[in-house]
């Protein structure tokens, strides 16, 4: 075996350089692919992060009317809280809405000065599990009695609530549409690298038919014609993969500042951890087509 | 003796209607020196890669080096072409590689270790006179040394069986004797040899057993034979 292996690694690295011409190409074939790959999912990565943290601000608000009795609001932030539906409940008063409203506003002093009470109304903030749920919660409220009591505005019980209904409809089938866009895109330029790859390989074993041949001849086993092809091809892939990860991190390390800044309002990220798994990922799947496209080449010559 | 080929009943057909072997029944015996004759498109070239298990036979039994080739698995193939040394018409040498690399090439993908290779190479070399020539590579070489290098390397296993496919085919008269004489050498040793070849001159020389074939069957089986047809 430690005979054959040496064989191999010497056969695997000569093909390369006799044939580098067309080595070069599939390395070229799969850093592209994989680049392209790579960028559509970190994309995919940071809008899903970018979708999730707006949906995630998806909270439903219950305006409490002044002199509501505690009891009563606590009651109801119980009731609330023990709904599978909701995630947390938080309770703001009359004075946390001021303050916080003043801390938005403190761009805009005159408006400030001009309030002579409070005019905000204490309120509920309910947090969802999932944000999707947010309509059947909203009915779920309205069907609440003790809601009725507390309500800002009893007599339109609509007016005590605020959610964004109509966006929420909106973000949701718009962020739908991007992650099948994404999984189309992907799974398209993953099968575009097979089938180059696949010929890229095939143009290598064409040139070496007449080797091939004579070594069926004299008895080598298929996994012994295989196995410098398989390794050549994955040694082309794994250059490939390095070569996409590098620029891809480069290319993150490049971007990713600049969306920060622009798009401030917005969680635009893209963690170590997340380019690690990327990097891996880009690697399995490299080492995939490579074995992948030149197994495939491989078996119309290998027929015996 | 024990039987090294066994055809019993081989049919091929590669089109529906149009049969390349009919009805071949042969054994070829160990040790036994057998010359393969007919014209273009008799079935010599079948006959031999039915024996290579190139292509499977429509029919019938086939048995070489003991083994059943309609019952051996396609991945034991290779250890049945170990076997069986294969020279041709064209050489197939490798172009880039010496003489040395071409024979020792054939021991390498076997996974011969480099101890064997190194003795057995120069040995075989020996054996075909081509010990000068051991760094050539192929286009260096005229085509009858071609020919011994492509049988150097079909024999440097030590195989039983030595098939050639028209091994005189692309040579003037005076070589082919020198390969003939080469094979017959190479069969004193034990290894049976089965040439198939057009060459009367060859076949008429050498008295050894002939198989003749005609429109895919075997109308003449004599030892010590001769080429025999009228043309």
């Amino acid at each position: 075996m430690a005979i054959n292996f040496g064989y191999f690694a010497r056969e695997s690295i000569t093909n390369f350089r006799r044939n580098w011409v067309m080595s070069l190409g599939a390395v070229i074939t799969i850093y592209l692919s994989l680049l392209l790959v790579g960028i559509s999912i970190a994309t995919g990565i940071v809008v899903n992060d970018v979708v999730q943290s707006v949906e995630e601000k998806v909270t439903i608000q219950i305006f409490i009317k002044d002199g509501a009795s505690t009891e009563d609001v606590q009651a109801l932030q119980a009731s609330l809280s023990a709904d599978s539906l909701v995630a947390k409940v938080n309770y703001t008063s009359k004075d946390d809405a001021l303050t916080k409203f003043k801390e938005q506003m403190a761009d805009s002093q005159e408006i400030i000065d001009q309030l002579e009470e409070n005019p905000l109304p204490a309120s509920l903030d309910v947090e969802l599990v999932d944000p999707r749920e947010v309509s059947s919660m909203v009915e779920k409220i309205k069907a609440n009695e003790l809601f009725l009591v507390v309500a800002d505005r009893p007599d339109a019980p609509e007016e005590s609530l605020k959610y964004g209904q109509q966006i929420v409809d909106k973000l949701f089938a718009f962020t739908r549409v991007i992650r099948i866009i994404e999984i189309v895109f992907i799974a398209m330029l993953a099968m575009v690298s097979l089938i180059f790859i696949n010929n890229t390989i095939r143009l290598a074993i064409y040139a070496r038919r007449k080797e091939i041949g004579i070594m069926r001849l004299v008895g080598a086993s298929n996994w012994f014609i295989r196995t410098p092809f398989l390794m050549e091809g994955v040694i082309q892939a794994l250059i490939g993969a390095l070569l996409a990860i590098g620029s891809i991190i480069a290319l993150q390390a490049a971007v990713i500042p600049r969306l920060k800044e622009t798009l401030s309002f917005l969680v635009v990220e893209l963690s170590g951890g997340t380019l690690m798994q990327l990097s891996l990922t880009l690697m399995a799947a490299g080492i995939f087509i490579g074995l992948a496209g030149s197994g495939f080449a491989l078996r119309r010559y290998l027929k015996v | 003796m024990n039987q090294m080929i066994s055809l019993r009943g081989v049919e091929k057909l590669y089109a529906p209607g149009k049969p390349a072997l009919i009805d071949v029944n042969t054994e070829i015996e160990q040790g036994e020196f057998v010359f393969l004759v007919g014209h273009s498109g008799s079935g010599k070239s079948t006959f031999i890669k039915l024996l290579l298990r190139e292509i499977a036979p429509t029919k019938g039994q086939i048995i070489v080096a003991g083994q059943d080739l309609s019952k051996l698995k396609s991945w034991k193939v290779p250890y049945l072409r170990r076997n069986i040394g294969c020279v041709f018409q064209d050489f197939k040498l490798l172009p880039n590689k010496t003489t040395y690399e071409n024979v020792a090439f054939a021991l390498e993908v076997i996974g011969r270790s480099r101890h064997v290779i190194r003795t057995q190479v120069p040995e075989v070399l020996r054996l075909v006179g081509l010990e000068e020539k051991i760094g050539s590579y192929p286009d260096e070489l005229s085509g009858g040394e071609q020919q011994r290098v492509s049988i150097a390397r079909a024999f440097v296993n030590r195989p039983p069986l030595l098939l050639a496919d028209e091994p005189t085919g692309n040579l003037d008269p005076a070589t082919s004797l020198g390969i003939m004489s080469l094979l017959n050498r190479i069969n004193k040793t034990g290894t049976t040899v089965l040439v198939a070849t057009h060459d009367r001159e060859m076949v008429d020389s050498m008295r050894k057993r002939v198989i003749a074939l005609e429109g895919g069957r075997v109308i003449r089986d004599q030892n010590r034979g001769v080429y025999g047809y009228g043309d």
